[in-house]
C-alpha cells in the first residue's frame, strides 16, 4: 500500500519542522513510483533516465533544476495534465501532497543524500535536552518539536509485568510482584531488570524471535514433508543468548563456524541455521531445480536476517530499487553453493551434511563396527563361500509346506479361493482391490482401506474349536489408523478381531505399534483384549511384510513366539463364537485394512513352532528356487534364506554376524542424534548467473562476492564464507548492528525504529529516530556487541518504562505510537499466549531445551492433509504428561500444518524467514480462548490452584486469579463480575452434576475436589484467561 | 442466506447488554468497526463484478486431460509406438520417467462422445458433466510452469511455485472482503482420495495468507470433530453458560477501555460476539437434515456422507447461499501414475455428479450468474505410458505442457471449448492459457485488475500474477 504508507509519513511527520529531508521525504516517492523504470536495473531502463543515483539524476540538464521547480522536467512530467505524457504511466498519478514536497525539494536546493542505511552509522551527539537517559535524550527531543511529552512511568506491577513477558517471556509471580512492590529503594526497578536478564528464561524469549528468522522448524516443509532434527540447533541458540555470547560471534558461528580455526562441535552446531530452510525428495522432483532454492533461500535468509536487504528481489533480474544486480544476487549465492548437499534428501530425517553428535558408547561401538565390517565382508566373499552357494542352489531342497490339516487356503495370488476347497471362496463386497507383486515372485492382495472382503465362516483357534491355527502374511502402509486385519465381528462389534493398535511416537517419528487381539462379548464393557508387550516397527521397507500366526493360546510374529500381555478382562463368560463370515479389515469402513495381506490359512490342528518357521521362511521361497533368472532383491531373499538355513555353519556364522554388524551400524544411525550443518564440499560446486532466475540457464560462471555497492571484502581473504561472516561483524558495515538493535528494539516497542525491519532499503520506511538508531548501533559495536548490556540500556530508559494509557487525542495524533509519547501496548505473541495460561495456572513445565513435543491438537489435522505410508510425522502422535505443559517454543513445529494453537495467533509456517509478525484480532482466536483443551484446561488448573491458595473465600480467590494472571488484584467492580458468575454457576452445575464433571475432565491433569464448585470456578477463570488484558502486553 | 433472526438476536442482546456496559459512542464506533471488518480494499472492484463468489474445486494430483476431455481418436494409431521426438521436443520430464527407455503412446481405454450444442467430446467417465456441458467454458489449452506436484499445487494456487505467497482466496479477501458477517470470506473444505494408489499430500500454504494479515488465511470446515477449530463449547458448557461467560468477559473488557483508549479492546470485544455467532451459524451451515430429498437425488447418495467430495459440493452450495467471497475445495487422488484406467474410474465416479450438481442446482437457484466455478488440478498427464503398458492398463507422469480445466457461472461464456492441442495432447497449438492468465481472469471476473491489487511487502508490491497474466477475454461473457 505505497499509499498508505505515504499518508502514515506524511502524519507522523507533519508536525516535523519545515526542512525537508531527502532520505525520509524525497527518495520513498521517487524509490515507489520512479525506480521501476529509472532505477538500478539497467534493463527495464527506460529513456536511459536514472533517478536512483545523484549522478544519474543530475546527469541530463533540465531533469531537475535546483532551485527552480517550474524548470524541472521531472515536475513537468509528473503534474502534466496529458495521460500520455503524465509520470508515471502505470498506477495513480502522484497526489498534490507528493507533488508539493518534490516541488519543495527542488525549490530549496534538490539537495542529494545517500540512501542513510549504506552510510556507516557514525555516533552522534546525544542531545542535550533533559531527559533521565541518553536514549530517552533522542526520543524528548523529538517529542519537544512535536510540543509531546513523555508518559509518566506505569504503575510498579504494570511495569514489572511487562518487563518479564520482554525479558522472559513469562508473567511475573505473584512472589516476585510482591517482592518489588515492598522494595523501596532507587535501585528496586534496575535490580529487577538484572534478575529477569540473568535467568535462563531469557534466552528462551530471545530465541523465539531467532527461530522466525532462521525459519526453523520440525519437518522438511516440501510434499512429504516429514521430519527433520534441528532442536540441538534450537537449545544452541537459547543457550548462546543465555550466556551472552558478543553478537558478532553470534554471528560468525552461525554462518561459518565450520571454517574458523580447529572448531568446536558447538562451532560447527551452530551452522545449522543455514540448513534450517526446507528441504524436498518428492519423487520426481529434479535435483537441480531444489539444490538451487536452497542456495536462493539462504541468500534471501542471510541478506534478511543481517542486513534487512531484499536480496531475493534480484534473482531474476536487477534489483528494481536498490543498488542490486543481478550478478551480485548469485555471487552472494556462491558463499552457500559449496556444501556437499542433495538436491533431494531427507527421506530418513536429517539431510547431508550432518553432524553427528554420539555419545561416548555410542562413539567407540561406531568404531568397532568401522574396522570390523569390511573384514568380514572380505571372508564372504571369498571363492569358498561362493562355491558353497552355487553348489546349494542346485541341489537345494526346501521343507514341504504344512499342508496336513489345512481346513482353508486363500493364497490371493490373483482371486479369492480357497484352494484347499473345503470352504467358500472369498467375495470382494467393495471396491475392488490389486493383487501385487512381491519380492518373493509371489502376488500379495492390497487392499484401498475401503475394500471389504468376506472369507468363509470360520472360528478363532480354541482347544475345542474346528480351529487350531491362523496364518498369514501383513503388511500396513496406512496412515491412519485403519489398520484392521481379520476380524469376525458383527455389528455391535461382537466377536473376535486381530488388529493394529494406534500407532505411537518412538524417536525421530517412526511408528510403532502393537498387534492386538480382542475378543467381544458386549461393547463397550465385556472385552478380553490382549497385546504385543513391546511394540515393533509395522511399515516396513520389505515387501514381505510381516508374517503372524495365531493358536488358541499363543501368538507367533515371523516364527518367534510373542510375549502378550492382557490389557481387558472383562468378559463375563467364556467367549462365543458369532455367526458370520471373517472378514479382512472388518466390518465397518474404519476399521478397514489400508495395506497388504496375503495367504490366509487356517488349519484344524495347532502348528509346531518349527512348521511355522516354514511357513514364514521356505514357502515365501518355494517360487523364487524355481526361477531360472533372478531380480536383484529375490536374489538377495534367495541368499539370505541360504546363509541362514543352509549354508556351512561358519558361513552362517560369518553371515549373522554381518547381519548383526549392519542391523547395529543401522540401529546406531537412528539413535545417535544428528543436526544438519554446513560443510565445505571437497570439490565445491559452481556457481552461474542464471538468466530470469531457472536453475536450466546457467550463463556466465561467478566467483563469491559481496554487493559491489557496498563495503569490499577485506584484501587478500578467501572469499568464503568466514570472510563474508568477518566483514558482515565489521565495525564499519552500515547495515548489521543497526538491523540488530532495531529488533531488540521491535520486539519491546511493537514497531522497530524502521518499522520495515525486514526491509532497510529504498522501499523500507526510513527510521522515525535516525540518530537514536545509530547512537544505539554504535553503542552495541563498542559494547563489544553486549547484548544483555544493550537491552538492560532499552529498559533502563523512561521511554521503556512509560504508561501504556492513553486518549483519544494522543491515539488520533500518533495511532501507531512512533513517537513513544506512551509505552507499548499490544497482543502477546502466540507462544507468550499459551505460556500466560499453563504459567497462571501453574500447568508450565519449566524444563529449558530438548526434542520437540506434540501438545492437544484436535484430532486429524494432520492426517487429511498428509502424504502417510512409510514417512515420519504424518500421524499427529499427541504427547502426554509434562510434556503437554512445555512452553510452546517447544512445539513440534510442521510446516504444512503448523501448531494450530499457536497459527491461530499470527505464528508463522516457518517455510520463510520472518521478521515481524502481524497481530490480529479474530473470531478463531476467541473460539480457542474458550474452548481449545489447552485453555479448557488451564481453567480449571488455576480453578484449583486459587482454591488452594487462596482457601474456601470467593473474593481472595479472584484476587489471586488476577494477581496471577495480570500481575495486578481486580477493580471492585471487576471482581464482583467474576464473583457473580461463580456464583451463580456453583448453583447451576450444583443442579446438573453431570455437566459439572463432563466440564472437569478435560484435559489429562488431574481434577481435584467437589466438581460442581471446581466446574463453577473453571468458567470464572476462564473469564479471566479470556481478558483483553491477560493476552496483552501494556 | 445468513439468518436475519438469528442477527438481530445477537444484535438486540448486545444492545441490551450494552446499554448498561459499555456507552453509547464505543458502542457506535463498535458497530462501525464491525461493519468495516468485513468490508474490502477502497476502490475495489475496480470494475463491475460479473461473479461474486468464488468457488474452485481442485482436482489435486492432475487429472488426466487425455482420458477426460482431450479426445485424439489418431492416437491408437500410435498405440505403443515410442512419442515422436518432434514432438517431445526435448522437454523435460519428472524423475520418475527420465530414467524409461522408451515413451510409448498410450491411447485412452475410455470411449468419448460428443455432447452439447457445440458438439464437445467427453469421456464416458463424466456422464454428469457432459450433460452440463453447455454451461461449460473448457479450456483445452491450460499449462503451467511447474512438473512437480509441490510446486504445481503452489503455483495454480499463489501465483509462484515456491512458498511464501499469499493464496488466491486470501487474495480476494484482502481485496473485496466480506459479505457475510457470520461466516469467513474465505472456507476450505477437503475430501480424501477415492482411487486406490497413494494420493498427494496438500500444505497450509494454499490457503494461506503469506505475507498478508492472518485474518485472510482460509478456514478449513471440517467433517470429522469441530467443522471450525475449537468451534464448540467444551462439554459442561451449555449455550446460556457461554452466553453468561461472554458478558463477564464483555463488561471487564469494557471497564479496562475506558481506561485505555484502545480500540485493539473493542475490536476484541466484537471478535468475541462474531466467535458466539459462528457457534450458531456453522452448525446450522453444516446441518444438512432439513436438505429435501431432491438435493440428495442431484448429487448423489455420497452426498449424505459427511467428508466425501458429494459432501462437500453440497456444503459449497450452502456456503455460497451465505455469500460467502471464496470457497476452495480440494479432493485427492488424481495422480495416475499407474493403474490409471481403474483409479480414475474410481475418481470420476467419486467426483461427476456432485461437480455437475453444482452447476445445476446453482443455476436452479440463480446464483450460478454471479458465482464463478472452476474444476482442475494443477498440471495434466503424459500420452506416453509410465511403467507397463498393456492393451487395458496404463500409468501416465506429470504433464504441464497441457492440461484441461473448466470455468462455469458469472462473467463466463459457457458452452465454448477454448485451445487446441497437438495429436498427442503433447503441446498446445492454439490460444494458450497460462496459469498466471487463468489467475487474472478469474480476478476480472470478480471486478478485480489483477495488475492493481498488490501488497508491499519487503519493498516490492506483490501481487497473484508475479509479473504476468493476461485477461482471456475469449473466455468472457
Amino acid at each position: 500500500m505505497p499509499l498508505a504508507a505515504f499518508l502514515l509519513t506524511s502524519t507522523l511527520f507533519a508536525a516535523a519542522p519545515a526542512k525537508l529531508n531527502f532520505n525520509r521525504d524525497i527518495r520513498p516517492i521517487l524509490s515507489d513510483r520512479c525506480f521501476t523504470c529509472h532505477g538500478p536495473d539497467e534493463k527495464a531502463r527506460k529513456a536511459g533516465l536514472r533517478l536512483d543515483t545523484k549522478e544519474g539524476a543530475f546527469a541530463r540538464k533540465g531533469v531537475i533544476v535546483a532551485g527552480d521547480a517550474s524548470a524541472s522536467r521531472l515536475l513537468k512530467r509528473v503534474t502534466a495534465a496529458n495521460a500520455p505524457l503524465r509520470m508515471p504511466p502505470d498506477g495513480p498519478p502522484l497526489t498534490g501532497a507528493q507533488i508539493e514536497t518534490l516541488k519543495q525539494w527542488v525549490t530549496s536546493g534538490a539537495t542529494w543524500d545517500l540512501h542513510w542505511s549504506y552510510v556507516p552509522p557514525a555516533k552522534p551527539p546525544v542531545p542535550s535536552v533533559s531527559a533521565p537517559t541518553a536514549i530517552d535524550k533522542f526520543v524528548v527531543d523529538r517529542l519537544n518539536k512535536e510540543g509531546l511529552k513523555l508518559s509518566p512511568e506505569a504503575n510498579k506491577a504494570t511495569l514489572l509485568r511487562r518487563l518479564s513477558y520482554d525479558v522472559t517471556g513469562l508473567p511475573p509471580t505473584p512472589d516476585e510482584i510482591q517482592a518489588f512492590l515492598r522494595d523501596k529503594s532507587p535501585t528496586a526497578y534496575e535490580k529487577q531488570v538484572d534478575r529477569l536478564l540473568a535467568s535462563p528464561r531469557f534466552g528462551e524469549r530471545q530465541a523465539m524471535q531467532w527461530l522466525d528468522l532462521a525459519r526453523y522448524a520440525d519437518t522438511h516443509g516440501y510434499h512429504i514433508d516429514s521430519h527433520r532434527d534441528m532442536w540441538r540447533w534450537r537449545d544452541w541458540v537459547i543457550n548462546s543468548f543465555n550466556r551472552n555470547q558478543p553478537f558478532n560471534e553470534f554471528i560468525v558461528e552461525q554462518l561459518a563456524g565450520d571454517l574458523l580455526p580447529k572448531p568446536t562441535t558447538q562451532q560447527i552446531l551452530a551452522t545449522g541455521f543455514q540448513r534450517n530452510h526446507m528441504i524436498n525428495f518428492e519423487g520426481g522432483a529434479i535435483p537441480e531445480e531444489y539444490q538451487n532454492e536452497y542456495v536462493v533461500d539462504r541468500v534471501e535468509t542471510a541478506a534478511t536476517v543481517f542486513m534487512g536487504m531484499t536480496m531475493g528481489c534480484a534473482r531474476c533480474h536487477d534489483h528494481k530499487y536498490d543498488p542490486i544486480s543481478q550478478k551480485d544476487f548469485y555471487r552472494f549465492g556462491a558463499f552457500f553453493n559449496t556444501i556437499p548437499e542433495k538436491g533431494l534428501d531427507g527421506t530418513r530425517g536429517n539431510a547431508a551434511p550432518v553432524l553427528e553428535l554420539p555419545t561416548d558408547p555410542q562413539a567407540e561401538r561406531v568404531k568397532y563396527l568401522k574396522d570390523r565390517t569390511p573384514v568380514v565382508e572380505k571372508e564372504l566373499a571369498s571363492a569358498a563361500v561362493k562355491e558353497a552357494y552355487q553348489n546349494w542352489q542346485k541341489t537345494a531342497r526346501l521343507k514341504p509346506d504344512p499342508r496336513q490339516g489345512l481346513l482353508a487356503h486363500y493364497e490371493l495370488d490373483g482371486s479369492l479361493t480357497d484352494s484347499s476347497g473345503n470352504y467358500r471362496h472369498g467375495v470382494s463386497l467393495k471396491d475392488e482391490f490389486a493383487y501385487v507383486a512381491s519380492q518373493s515372485g509371489d502376488r500379495a492382495a492390497e487392499l484401498s482401506g475401503r475394500s471389504e472382503v468376506e472369507l468363509a465362516a470360520l472360528p478363532f483357534p480354541s482347544a475345542n474349536g474346528p480351529v487350531k491355527t491362523i496364518s498369514l502374511w501383513f503388511q500396513t502402509r496406512a496412515r491412519t489408523f485403519k489398520n484392521g486385519i481379520l476380524f469376525r465381528t458383527n455389528a455391535e462389534r461382537q466377536g473376535w478381531s486381530i488388529e493394529l493398535d494406534d500407532p505411537f511416537a518412538v524417536p525421530r517419528m517412526q511408528q510403532k505399534a502393537r498387534i492386538v487381539l480382542r475378543k467381544v462379548e458386549r461393547w463397550p464393557d465385556r472385552v478380553w483384549e490382549a497385546r504385543f508387550k513391546e511394540p515393533v516397527f509395522v511399515r516396513t521397507k520389505s515387501d514381505v511384510g510381516m508374517h503372524l500366526a495365531f493358536t488358541a493360546d499363543k501368538v507367533y510374529l515371523n516364527g518367534e513366539a510373542v510375549e502378550m500381555e492382557v490389557v481387558r478382562h472383562t468378559l463375563t463368560q467364556p467367549f462365543q463364537e458369532i455367526e458370520g463370515p471373517v472378514t479382512i479389515g472388518g466390518r465397518i469402513e474404519a476399521e478397514r485394512l489400508r495395506g497388504r495381506i496375503d495367504d490366509i490359512r487356517f488349519y484344524d490342528r495347532e502348528l509346531t513352532p518349527a512348521e511355522l518357521r516354514i511357513l514364514q521362511e521356505d514357502t515365501p521361497l518355494r517360487e523364487n528356487l524355481a526361477l531360472t533368472k533372478r531380480a536383484a532383491e529375490q536374489e538377495t531373499m534367495l541368499r539370505d534364506w541360504y546363509f541362514r538355513h543352509a549354508a556351512p555353519p561358519e558361513h552362517q556364522k560369518l553371515a549373522a554376524e554381518l547381519v548383526d554388524l549392519k542391523r547395529e551400524r543401522d540401529d546406531l544411525d537412528w539413535s545417535i542424534e544428528t543436526v544438519m550443518v554446513m560443510k565445505e564440499a571437497e570439490k565445491p560446486r559452481d556457481t552461474y548467473l542464471l538468466a530470469r532466475g531457472d536453475y536450466r540457464n546457467q550463463t556466465e560462471k561467478l566467483t563469491p562476492g559481496v554487493p559491489s555497492s557496498m563495503p569490499p571484502l577485506p584484501a587478500g581473504a578467501p572469499a568464503n564464507r568466514l570472510t563474508l561472516a568477518q566483514w558482515l561483524t565489521s565495525p564499519q558495515h552500515p547495515l548489521t548492528a543497526r538491523v540488530a538493535v532495531n529488533r531488540f528494539w521491535q520486539m519491546y516497542f511493537g514497531t522497530g525504529l524502521v518499522k520495515t525491519s525486514e526491509d532497510f532499503g529504498s522501499q523500507g520506511e526510513a527510521p522515525s529516530h535516525p540518530e537514536l538508531l545509530d547512537w544505539l548501533a554504535t553503542e552495541y559495536v563498542t559494547s563489544g556487541w553486549d547484548t544483555k548490556a544493550l537491552q538492560k540500556q532499552i529498559l533502563l530508559s523512561a521511554t521503556y518504562r512509560q504508561a501504556s494509557q492513553s486518549n483519544a487525542a494522543l491515539r488520533e495524533r500518533d495511532p501507531e505510537n512512533r513517537l513513544l509519547a506512551r509505552g507499548p501496548r499490544f497482543r502477546l505473541p502466540a507462544e507468550l499466549v499459551r505460556d500466560t495460561m499453563l504459567a497462571a495456572s501453574g500447568l508450565l513445565n519449566a524444563k529449558v531445551g530438548g526434542p520437540s513435543v506434540l501438545p492437544y491438537q484436535p484430532p486429524g489435522l494432520w492426517e487429511e492433509l498428509a502424504f502417510g505410508a512409510e514417512f515420519s510425522a504424518q500421524t499427529y502422535q499427541q504427547s502426554h504428561g509434562e510434556d503437554l505443559y512445555r512452553r510452546s517454543m517447544y512445539t513440534f513445529w510442521k510446516r504444512t500444518m503448523p501448531p494450530s494453537t499457536l497459527s491461530t495467533f499470527d505464528a508463522p509456517d516457518r517455510e520463510k524467514c520472518v521478521a515481524r509478525r502481524a497481530v490480529t484480532n479474530t473470531p478463531l482466536q476467541a473460539l480457542a480462548l474458550m474452548n481449545d483443551t489447552t485453555y479448557v484446561e488451564a481453567a480449571r488448573a488455576l480453578a484449583q490452584r486459587v482454591m488452594r491458595e487462596a482457601g474456601p473465600n470467593p473474593a481472595k480467590r479472584v484476587d489471586r486469579a488476577f494477581l496471577l494472571a495480570l500481575a495486578r488484584p481486580p477493580a471492585p467492580n471487576e471482581a464482583k463480575i467474576v464473583l457473580e458468575l461463580a456464583q451463580q454457576k456453583l448453583a447451576d452445575y450444583r443442579r446438573s452434576p453431570e455437566l459439572a464433571a463432563k466440564l472437569v475432565a478435560v484435559g489429562e491433569s488431574k481434577a481435584t475436589g467437589d466438581n460442581a464448585e471446581l466446574a463453577a470456578w473453571t468458567l470464572a477463570m476462564s473469564v479471566v484467561l479470556n481478558l483483553d488484558e491477560t493476552i496483552t502486553k501494556e | 442466506m445468513q439468518d436475519p433472526v438469528l442477527l438481530a438476536q445477537t444484535r438486540r442482546h448486545f444492545f441490551s447488554r450494552t446499554a448498561k456496559g459499555i456507552g453509547t459512542a464505543a458502542l457506535a464506533s463498535l458497530l462501525e468497526r464491525d461493519a468495516q471488518a468485513s468490508s474490502g480494499l477502497p476502490g475495489l472492484p475496480h470494475h463491475t463484478a460479473k461473479a461474486k463468489r468464488v468457488l474452485f474445486l481442485h482436482q489435486s494430483g492432475g487429472p488426466s486431460q487425455i482420458d477426460l476431455f482431450d479426445y485424439k481418436p489418431q492416437m491408437t494409431k500410435h498405440q505403443g509406438v515410442d512419442l515422436p521426438a518432434s514432438i517431445r521436443m526435448g522437454q523435460r520430464i519428472t524423475g520418475m520417467t527420465s530414467g524409461q527407455s522408451t515413451f510409448p503412446v498410450a491411447s485412452t481405454v475410455f470411449k468419448f462422445a460428443q455432447h452439447g450444442q457445440q458438439g464437445a467430446w467427453v469421456s464416458e467417465l463424466l456422464p454428469h458433466t457432459a450433460k452440463v456441458i453447455d454451461q461449460l467454458c473448457v479450456i483445452k489449452s491450460m499449462h503451467t510452469d511447474a512438473i512437480n506436484h509441490d510446486p504445481a499445487i503452489t503455483f495454480i494456487q499463489s501465483g509462484s511455485q515456491q512458498p511464501g505467497r499469499p493464496s488466491m482466496g486470501a487474495w480476494v479477501s484482502y481485496g473485496l472482503g466480506s459479505e457475510n458477517d457470520t461466516l469467513p470470506a474465505y472456507v476450505v473444505l477437503i475430501s480424501q482420495a477415492n482411487a486406490v494408489n497413494n494420493d498427494q499430500p496438500l500444505f497450509s500454504r494454499l490457503w494461506g495468507n503469506g505475507f498478508l494479515p492472518s485474518s485472510h488465511q482460509g478456514v478449513k470446515f471440517r467433517s470429522g470433530g469441530d467443522p471450525v477449530l475449537y468451534l464448540s463449547d467444551p462439554p459442561g458448557v451449555d449455550k446460556n453458560t457461554r452466553r453468561q461467560m461472554l458478558d463477564a468477559v464483555a463488561k471487564i473488557n469494557q471497564i479496562k477501555h475506558e481506561s485505555y483508549a484502545d480500540p485493539e479492546i473493542e475490536t476484541r470485544i466484537a471478535q468475541y460476539e462474531m466467535a458466539y455467532r459462528m457457534q450458531t451459524s456453522v452448525p446450522d451451515l453444516m446441518d444438512l437434515s432439513k436438505e429435501p430429498e431432491s438435493t440428495f437425488d442431484l448429487y448423489g447418495p455420497q452426498a449424505r456422507k459427511p467428508g466425501t467430495y458429494a459432501a462437500n459440493c453440497l456444503l459449497a452450495r450452502r456456503l455460497l447461499e451465505r455469500n460467502v467471497r471464496f470457497v476452495q475445495l480440494y479432493h485427492r487422488g488424481w495422480d495416475q501414475h499407474g493403474d490409471l484406467p481403474r483409479d480414475l474410474s474410481l475418481q470420476c465416479r467419486g467426483t461427476d455428479q456432485p461437480s455437475a450438481a453444482l452447476v445445476t442446482d446453482l443455476k436452479q437457484r440463480g446464483l450460478l450468474d454471479d458465482t464463478l466455478i472452476v474444476w482442475g488440478g494443477e498440471f495434466g498427464r503424459t500420452v506416453y505410458c509410465q511403467g507397463r503398458l498393456t492393451d487395458t492398463n496404463y500409468g501416465r507422469d506429470h504433464h504441464p505442457r497441457n492440461f484441461t480445466m473448466w470455468l462455469a457461472g458469472g462473467g463466463i461464456k459457457g458452452g465454448q471449448v477454448i485451445g487446441e492441442t497437438d495429436d498427442f495432447s503433447y503441446n498446445i497449438t492454439k490460444d494458450p492459457v497460462h496459469v498466471h492468465d487463468l489467475q487474472a481472469t478469474i480476478l476480472h471476473c470478480l471486478g478485480v485488475d489483477h495488475k492493481r491489487l498488490t501488497y508491499k511487502y519487503q519493498g516490492r508490491h506483490f501481487r497473484l500474477t508475479d509479473v504476468h497474466g493476461e485477461v482471456v477475454n475469449r473466455i468472457l461473457a
